[in-house]
This record gives structure tokens, sequence and C-alpha cells, in this order.
């Protein structure tokens, strides 16, 4: 008769003294396997019989069981201690620095991508038209007549023509394309037309070429409170305050009756402008009711249409947002500006997720 | 528009302070651009007299001064070249503020001396440009005393805006009309004779042309005796920033930024005969007044004697007829000139004065003969003499503009409830003559008013006294929708390009659209995009091309120690000068290090390869769903012709470029190492008429797919592409994709010959390969490639 529980004792030490997984092996060969001390036993119940055979196929099951759960336990034992092991051999210094490789969005698009948002979800189409315009188009439809004071105002660039004797100019606003646009659609009509503009000035607050936002809205009803109802949804979304302050003030514009200027209210703490706090006004944009004469000169009816322009200069409203203090460094190419105020190729301006 | 508080006050009788005056300036459309209050700015500055004046020890341009300024005699260092022992200064404390740089006074060492304090110049003080010498004081000034109080520099400076509409506010007068029909008081009359005159003038006036010349109105004054100014009118005048020259120059300045109204004086000994107004014929000359000489042309208004041109009119008098302190007899002009041809004339001859800015915006016809008086009335008073009859030539348009408006329409304009009733009450504040006639009300519009023409001239007007901050605010959202589509399709796929771009490694830039024309050269005729007027040299053209500009920016970029730049442009070139001819277009430029050495990776520079996968990618975003993209080594001639191509869509559409930069123009552009740039034609991108949101069906094979590797010794101007064509062509079906994976060349392989292997994967929708299939196939591929390539495989 076997004396099991010897046996038993005899085998945890064995296993218990193991430190590798081969050794292990090799302990689950010398009990477990074909020839192993437990199989031999097992072979050997075939030569008892009855009650002594069951009892004792039972114990050696049972001793079998614990042999296994024991070499199991022992196996993670020794995978862990191997893995810790691997573990400590594996460090790495993550300190080493890593780069990324995106690139960057020009602040000019980006801030038209976010008026292009604002004005799209009231409704406004995006319209264009060329950078180099007849003077017609830029001026005279425009209300401006080759004498009118307004137009030596604007410093503009003319371009040498070799056909006829239209004169063209490099547009010197986006307003042109109030003309163009309602030369092409019957009203109702609700646009916003970003863009290039030309001025022929340089120095230190002005660039030969800046960007500015047209909008126009003609319809049959569309007044000065409708004006001053969309330029503050615009204003408040876009600086994203809804304490901003606006002013409407008297102006002039060939092209609007009655015209108006726009200031909002600021403050400027240390070398920043705080848009949306404090009592000092600062100009933001130009609008005005549309000009009976613009509308005859696009064969609309004034008496029967109406409708309200504005226009906007998109470098003003990235400084004032973004804080750029010098607009022409806008278009000087200084890779250090552009990944400095430049935006994220991923980033959409959005309304319902942020819009910058 | 410059004046002061004072002046306004001689105007308009107001209880107002003079912050309620400046809100309500910029309220009713009048912007205030500046406000000094001479008191304090000029409070710290006193009387000071040179007492002593000598050279310094250690510099030639400079002078010690001892000034005596009451309280005590001080030390002060000063380089005007115009300080004399004896003189009465301005004398600038320490402690005190300069007002046209807002400097504030320190005692310092200057060049070894102490210097306390300072004397100023007119410059300084913000009073005229004048900065060649100090201020020199009248010498009954006394000493010690406050600045601002002995010189009258106690006044509130106001400067506003004058848009081109409002030419009635460019005199004092027009403005105090303004604020008295805005309640901030009642507006003065200005009481004056009009002289009858005791005889007839010597010189007769003839206007030739009265287009260019409506009314001529003249006045001689004989005996005249030519002073400087009393203290008054040199006051004013210089309050506002005008050097006073002599009574007789001064009073028609005084009266034309009093009143808005030029006048002019001629010394009348000078005149030769009569005063003709007449075109100018080509090849006359005229000098000015302005000591310059300008060539006329025909059509130009000229004031002319018998002899000569004495006068461009409503610009500028001559030198010829000017008035000095020995002029003795003067004749006194007030005329009407047409604005278009002043506009005209001033902007060929480039001439800007006071008097064409008021004449090409309009001027009231009316002011002609009240200004006339009044300028008479202060000649005889100041200057004493005798006047003649007036002598009008010409029409004075006595008829006042009439036009019907309806409250309605205001109303609808507006976006604000008013009444029939306050329309007519503010329009009567503004001097038109309005009253309720049934529906409409009769408005005649004032003479001064040249602005007005129409119901929408009269809504601002009422809007303007009104207050703008009265108009409401209200909802813009439509109930229906006005347009389907925010962005079109173009704007769409430059937005996105732009995105994809960037997210490529790729920086914005945005250049000028201008370029310069001996860069540009190689990029398209620059002859057919000349500026007539361009901002300078180097950009003389429109660009024709984004290329040029950021090759320009390169060198700027590497001159601040860059050495990788992965930069892109989208935006518009240009074919003419006609606004047709206008192409969008997006270029991407790779210079430099595509990576630094790293702890991790040895350095590389960017190459071809790399800015054509970019452009491959971003045309796959672009254009989504079947198509066919192949590649050509043809590009434009300022690319490397062997190291460029191009990209085909559907086997016809030119959609980009992309290779190096050619040696000879990165070479002009001073560029050393070499350029890599893609250009993205976005015109030709197709639009697609519909697009369809359903994906091609996709189907999946089950069974095993097998990879095989193919080497072949192929001469060296194989293409890649020829070998993958050959490779798929063999079985569309069961070819899954044929890659090139390996590329070597070595004296081993033979002259001019290279090893190319590809990796092709071979999958059946129908059953699993086997040993068979795929030998069979692969053997195919060998041949056909062979066959194509007249490679031969390697073992």
């Amino acid at each position: 008769m076997v004396d099991f529980t010897k046996l038993e004792q005899e085998i945890t030490n064995s296993l218990s003294k193991v430190t590798d997984l081969e050794s292990l092996n090799e302990c689950r060969i010398k009990y477990l396997g074909k020839k192993g001390e437990i199989s031999l036993l097992m072979k050997e119940l075939a030569n008892l019989l009855g009650e002594d055979r069951k009892k004792q196929a039972e114990i050696l099951n049972t001793l079998k069981n614990k042999i296994l759960i024991l070499i199991e336990d022992k196996t993670e034992e020794l995978n862990d201690r191997n893995l810790n092991e691997k573990l400590s051999s594996e460090t790495l210094d993550v300190t080493l620095p890593v780069s990324s490789s995106l690139g960057s969005i020009h602040p000019i698009t980006q801030v038209i991508e976010e008026v292009v948002t604002i004005f799209g979800d009231l409704d406004f189409y995006v319209a264009e038209g060329p950078e180099v315009e007849t003077d017609y188009n830029n001026f005279t439809a425009l209300n401006t007549s080759e004498h009118h004071p307004a137009r030596q105002m604007h410093d503009t660039f003319y371009v040498e023509t070799q056909t006829d004797n239209m004169q063209n100019v490099l547009r010197t606003h986006t307003s042109p394309v109030q003309i163009r646009s309602m030369l092409e659609h019957k009203p109702p009509i609700r646009l916003i037309a970003p863009g290039k503009t030309f001025r022929c000035d340089n120095d230190q607050t002005h660039s030969p070429m800046f960007h500015q936002v047209e909008g126009l809205v003609i319809d049959q009803e569309s007044n000065m409170s409708h004006l001053k109802g969309c330029l503050e949804i615009f204003l408040k979304t876009f600086f994203e305050t809804d304490k901003l302050k606006m002013r409407f003030r008297p102006s002039h514009f060939p092209f609007t009756e009655p015209s108006a200027e726009v200031d909002i209210g600021y403050t400027k703490k240390g070398n920043q402008l705080v848009i949306g706090e404090g009592d000092d006004w600062l100009e933001i944009l130009g609008c005005g009711m549309v000009h009976p004469k613009v509308l005859q000169n696009v064969n609309i009816d004034p008496s029967s249409f109406q409708g309200y322009a504005f226009g906007m200069g998109i470098e003003r409203l990235a400084m004032l947002k973004y804080g750029i203090s010098d607009l022409r460094t806008f278009f000087e190419c200084d890779l250090r500006w552009n990944k400095h105020y430049g935006f994220s190729p991923l980033n959409f301006p959005s309304l319902i997720r942020d819009l910058s | 528009m410059k004046f002061t508080y004072s002046w306004l006050k001689e105007h308009l009788e107001t209880e107002h302070q003079y912050n309620e005056v400046v809100d309500k300036l910029t309220s009713i459309g009048l912007e205030v651009e500046s406000v000094q209050d001479a008191d304090l700015a000029y409070k710290d500055f006193i009387v000071g007299q040179v007492l002593e004046e000598e050279k310094h020890p250690n510099a030639d341009k400079l002078k010690l001064c001892k000034v005596d300024i009451g309280r005590e005699k001080v030390d002060v260092v000063c380089g005007a070249p115009n300080v004399t022992k004896g003189m009465k200064v301005v004398y600038a404390p320490v402690g005190s503020v300069i007002p046209v740089n807002q400097m504030k006074i320190k005692a310092a060492k200057i060049r070894g001396v102490e210097s306390y304090g300072m004397m100023c110049s007119e410059y300084e003080l913000g009073i005229s440009n004048e900065h060649d010498g100090i201020i020199s004081l009248e010498q009954d000034k006394e000493v010690g005393s406050s600045f601002a109080d002995s010189s009258g520099m106690n006044d509130i400076l106001i400067e506003i805006g004058i848009t081109p509409n409002r030419q009635d506010c460019l005199g004092v007068l027009g403005i105090a009309r303004d604020l008295a029909a805005a309640g901030l008081g009642k507006l003065k009359n200005r009481e004056y004779k009009t002289e009858k005159g005791s005889f007839e003038s010597p010189i007769k006036i003839e206007i030739q042309d009265n287009d260019m010349c409506p009314a001529f109105a003249g006045v001689y004054i004989k005996n005249v005796k030519n002073v400087a100014s009393p203290d008054w009118l040199k006051k004013k005048l210089k309050s506002i920033g005008l050097r006073p020259i002599s009574a007789l120059v001064d009073i028609t300045n005084y009266v034309m930024f009093d009143q808005n109204r030029p006048l002019h004086v001629y010394d009348a000994d000078k005149i030769k005969g009569k005063i003709i107004v007449r075109s100018a014929q080509d090849g006359e000359s005229f000098k000015a007044l302005d000591e310059k000489t300008y060539n006329l042309k025909n059509g130009m208004c000229t004031i002319s004697d018998e002899e000569k041109v004495l006068g461009l009119g409503g610009i500028m008098g001559g030198e010829s007829t000017g008035c000095n302190f020995d002029t003795i007899n003067v004749l006194l002009e007030s005329a009407l000139f047409d604005n278009v041809n002043t506009a005209r004339t001033g902007r060929d001859l480039s001439i800007l004065s006071d008097a064409r800015y008021r004449f090409e915006r309009g001027i009231d016809p009316r002011s002609t003969l009240e200004g006339i008086h009044y300028a008479t009335q202060l000649i005889l008073e100041i200057c004493g003499g005798e006047c003649s009859e007036l002598v009008l030539a010409g029409q004075i348009s006595e008829t006042l503009n009439t036009i019907h408006i309806s409250g309605k329409n205001i109303v609808k304009r507006l976006g604000l409830e008013i009444t029939d009733d306050e329309i007519v009450l503010i329009l009567n504040s503004l001097g038109f003559g309005a009253k309720k006639s049934g529906e409409s009300i009769h408005c005649t519009i004032p003479s001064w008013r040249q602005d007005i023409h129409g119901e929408a001239d009269i809504s601002e007007e009422i809007i303007r006294i009104k207050g703008y901050e009265n108009i409401p605010t209200s909802n813009i959202r439509a109930i229906s929708k006005v347009n389907k589509d925010i962005l079109n399709n173009t704007q769409k796929i430059i937005s996105k390009a732009k995105h994809f771009i960037a997210s490529e490694g790729y920086n914005e830039f945005i250049t000028f659209s201008f370029s310069d024309s001996k860069k540009s050269i190689f990029f398209g005729e620059v002859e057919k995009l000349k500026i007539v007027n361009p901002i300078s040299e180097d950009l003389d053209i429109l660009r024709p091309s984004l290329v040029p500009n950021l090759l320009a920016s390169i060198k700027k970029n590497t001159a601040r120690g860059i050495d990788s730049l992965s930069i892109f442009e989208a935006g518009s070139q240009y074919s003419s000068t006609t606004p047709e001819d206008q192409i969008n277009s997006i270029c991407g430029v790779k210079y430099g290090l595509s990576n630094s050495k790293t702890w991790r990776s040895e350095k590389k520079q960017f190459d071809i390869f790399d800015v054509k996968n970019d452009l491959l990618n971003v045309v796959n975003y672009l254009v989504p769903g079947n198509k066919k993209i192949s590649i050509s080594d043809e590009a434009p001639s300022w690319y490397h012709p062997g190291r460029s191509g191009k990209i085909i869509l559907n086997k016809k559409i030119e959609i980009g470029y992309f290779g190096e930069l050619h040696p000879r123009i990165a070479n002009k552009f001073k560029i050393k190492t070499r350029v890599n740039l893609f250009e993205l034609l976005i015109d030709n991108i197709p639009l697609t008429e519909k697009k369809t949101t359903n994906k091609p069906q996709l189907i999946l094979s089950d069974f095993q797919s097998v990879t095989r590797d193919f080497a072949f010794i192929l001469d060296k101007d194989v293409k890649s592409s020829d070998l993958i064509k050959a490779a798929l062509n063999v079985d569309t079906k069961i070819i899954k994709s044929a890659e090139i994976f390996d590329l070597f060349e070595d004296k081993s392989l033979g002259h001019d010959k290279k090893s190319m292997a590809i990796k092709v994967i071979l999958q059946s929708e129908e059953k699993t390969l086997d040993e068979n299939d795929i030998n069979s196939l692969s053997s195919k591929i060998v041949d056909a490639i062979e066959k194509s390539t007249s490679g031969t495989v390697r073992s």
C-alpha cells in the first residue's frame, strides 16, 4: 500500500524547490508524465477490485488534481517573476523628445471660416468675385462717380489693360461682389463675400493687400433694425461674449444711405484689449442701408426692394480676437509667426463644438 | 476739420459742457478724432527769459543757457540755433510732459553738463510743424507767468473727421448749425454790415465759361494798409494750426474756416485790365502761391487777366498777384466753381488746397455774397481803405430744390416708429423747409446741403438727429431658407484642401497677390500683368503663379536659421489683367530637412517623392470614388526636367504638378539646395453634379491570399509603372495588387541597369489557389514583365 500522505509531501516539497520553468516541467513529467509516478499508480488501479479500487481511485484523483493546481500556481509564479525581470530590463527614458508633424492654418483662413460659420447659420451664402475688377463694378455701380471725393480716398491700384478702353483696378473693397451677385440673383438675397482687397498704401498700419468680408441682404423689408440685429448676433458670437457692447454712429459711404460705423466696447488690460468690458470704443465695421441708386444700377426696383450691407476687415477681427498687434506680420511669411498664431488643421470652426 | 470750443461758441449759444458737445458731435456723424485741452496740456509751461548763452564746452552745436523763470534761474542745455540772450521763451520744467511725444522732462546731464528742463519749439508743443528753432515770445510777456494764459493757449481744440458728404460742416458755422439742430443750443446770427461801396470797381469781371464758374463776385478795395493781423485773429488761426501771414491773407483764411467760404485776395495793381474766367489753353503755365510752376491743359478753369493766368479757380492763387505788406489796392474774390472740374484739375496737377477740398465737395452758393460782405467789412476794419460796389459776373442760383417724401417709407427704411410730425420737426431744425401735405411731406433742401437728393438721404438726416441708439434690434432669422448651399463646390474643395495639406505638415502662408516681374518671368507672361502704380518696383505685376512668392519666402526663413520648411498657399494667380483670368491654385513647397538628425533617426532631405505623396493624398481625398489616376513625367518649365511629373485624372484632366524646382530658377532666388514643390490646379478638379452618398459595394474574399515577390534586371530608364501595369494586366480579378518594394543600382548589374523588385498579392474570390494556379500565374507575370520591359527576371 502506497503512503499517499508521504507521496503528497514529497511532491509538494520538490515543487516548492523548483526555480525555473524547465525544472518545473521535469517535475511534471516525473509525477504526471506517461511514465510518471502518479500515472503508474493509476495504471495499477486495474489490479484492484470493488470498493478498494473505487477508494484508491478517488484518492489518486484528488492527489492528481492537487498537483495540477500546484503546478499551475508555480507556473504563474515563475512567469510573473520572469516578466518582472524582463520589465526591469526594458525601462526607457520616456523624456526623450518626439516631434509633431502637423502644419498650421493661417489666422486669416481661420477667421474667415469663423465668419462663414456664423453667417452660414443665419442663412447667408458665400459669394465671390474677382480680385481684378472693372472700374465700373468697383466704383461707378456703387454710386461713386469718377469725381466723387470718396474715390480719391481709396488709393486705387490700376492695372494695364490691353483690350478696349475699360480701366481695370484691383478691387479696393469687397463691395463689387454686391454688384455681381445682384446682377446674377433676384432678391431675396443674403450673402457674405470674404476676400482679398488692395489699396496703394504701405506703412505701419496699412498693408497694400488685406482682407474684407462684405455682407448683403436684399428683400422687401430688411431695415436698419435688422441690420442692428444681424451685427449684434455676429459680433457676440464672433467675440464669444454676450457682454459685448455695440454702438452705431452715423457715417458716410456712397453706396449706403443711411450709413453707419459700428464701435464695440473694450478695455485695455496691460497690453491686451479685452472686448466686452470697459467704456472705450473701437471701430469695427461700416454698414448701412443699400443706396437706392445702387439697386437701380443692378435693375432692382428700389420701391419694392430694400436691404442692408456691411463690410469689415478680416485682419482687424483677427488682431482683436487673437491679440495680434501688427497688421503687416500677416503677410511676412515668417514661419515662427505662423506656428505661433496659426491654428491646428484639425480645428474646424463650428457652432456645435467650438468656434475657435 | 479743427476748431476750438471758444470759436464754436461764437456761433452756438449753449449751456452744455464741452464734453457733452464732443459726445453729440460723434453721435450726429461728425466723428471726433481728438480733443486737446490746451489748458491741461500747457499747464506746466512757463514764460522764461534767456539771461546768458554760451557754447557748450563739449559739443559744437549745443549751448549752455541760464534762464530766468521767475521763481529761480535755471541752467538749460539747448540745441536750437536761434537761441539768443534776452529772448523770451517757453520753458518746460522738470516733470512736465511734452505734448507732441508725451515725453516727461527729467533733469539730465547732457555731454557732461547738468540741464534742468527744456525750451520748446512750436513742434514740440503741437502748435505747428516748425521745429527748426525754439519759440521766441513777444517781449511783453511776463517772466514766470503761465504760457497758456499769457499766450491764450488755453482753449479746447477739437478735431473732427468730415465725411465727403458733409461739405456743410467744413466751417465752424455749419458745425454749430448741426449741433443746434441736435438740441445742443441755439445758432447765433452774426451781425455784419453790407458795405454798399462808394465807387465802381475799376476791374471788370468776365466769365467765358459758365459751366466752370457759374458766378464770380468781386469787391475792389483801395488804399488799404496790409499789416500783421490783430491778436484775436492771429490767435484764432494759430489755435487751429495755421500760420498768420498778413491781415489780408489771414482774413480770407479766417472766413473760409469760419463759414466754409473760400475767398481770394489779389493785389489789384498787378492785374492787367479785366479779370477773365476762362479755360486754360494747352501749353500755358502758371506759378502758384506754393511757388511751384504748373503746366495747364485745356479745360482747367483759370482766373486770368488780359495777359496771364492769375490763379486756378477754386484751387490756388498765383504768385504774380499775391499780396504783401506793400499792397495798396486789392480785389477780393468770392466765386462758385464747378466741383467736378475742380476735382479733375486738382487731381491732374496734384495740388491739395483747402479751397479745392471745399469746392470739390460743393459750396453753398448763398455763401458767395455773405462771405464777400463779411470779409470786406473785416478788411476795412483792420486795413482801412475804401471799397467799391460789388461786381457780380454770372448768376447765383436762388432756387432751392424741393422733394416729396413719405413718412411711411422712412419708417420702413429705418425700422423705427416715428411720426410725420416728428420728422417735420427734425427737418425744420436742420434748416429744411418741411411741411406735411396729406400723405407726404414736402421738404425744401437748404442751400448748404449739397448732399441731399432723395428720401434715403432724408432718412439719414432723421435718424442722425433722432439718434442711432434709438434704432431697435430685430431678429433676422428667416422663417424660410433663402439659400440651399452656403459654400459652393469650389469653396468646399479649397477649404478641405487647405486643412488636409496643413495636416500633412505644411504651414499656410499668405503672400501678396503682387510679384516681382524680374523673378516671375519664368512663370508666365509678365508683360500682360503690369500694375500701373505699383507700391514698389519689386511688386510691379500681378503674380502669374503662387510659386515665386513662396520661393522668395524660403530665403527669409533660412536666414532666420530655419532648416526645415513646409509651406503652402491657396490663392489666385493671374493670366491677364481682366477679371475673368483669375485662376485658383494651391502650391506646396518643401525645403531642407524632412528629418533633422535626432536620437532616433538620421537626417534626411525632402525629395520629390515627399511632395508626390502629399499631392496624391490630397487628390485622393478631394476626388472620392472611382477614378483613374496616372502619372506622367511632363511638367511645366519651372520644374527640373528629369525630376518632375504631373498627375492626370481619368486619362485627360491635368490636376497637379510635382517635382523639384528647376535649378536655374532656384539660383535666381539664391536658394542653394534642392526645393521640391507641388501645384494643385483647383479649377480643374471635376465637380460632381450630384454627390452620391453610397459607396461602391465591398467584396471581401474569404479565401487565402498569397504573396509572391519577383525581381528583375532592367534598363535604367524603365518605369516602375510599366512593371506594375504589366503585372496587373495578367489577371485583373485575381491579382489584387502589385507594388515596388526594392530598387537598387550597382555596377555588378551591368552598364545602365537597375534591379527592381515587385510584390504581387494573389487572391481568388472563388477558391483557395493551389500550387499549380500560383505557379502558372507567376510565370505569366514574369513573362508579361519581361516582354513589356525587355528585362530579365533574377533567379
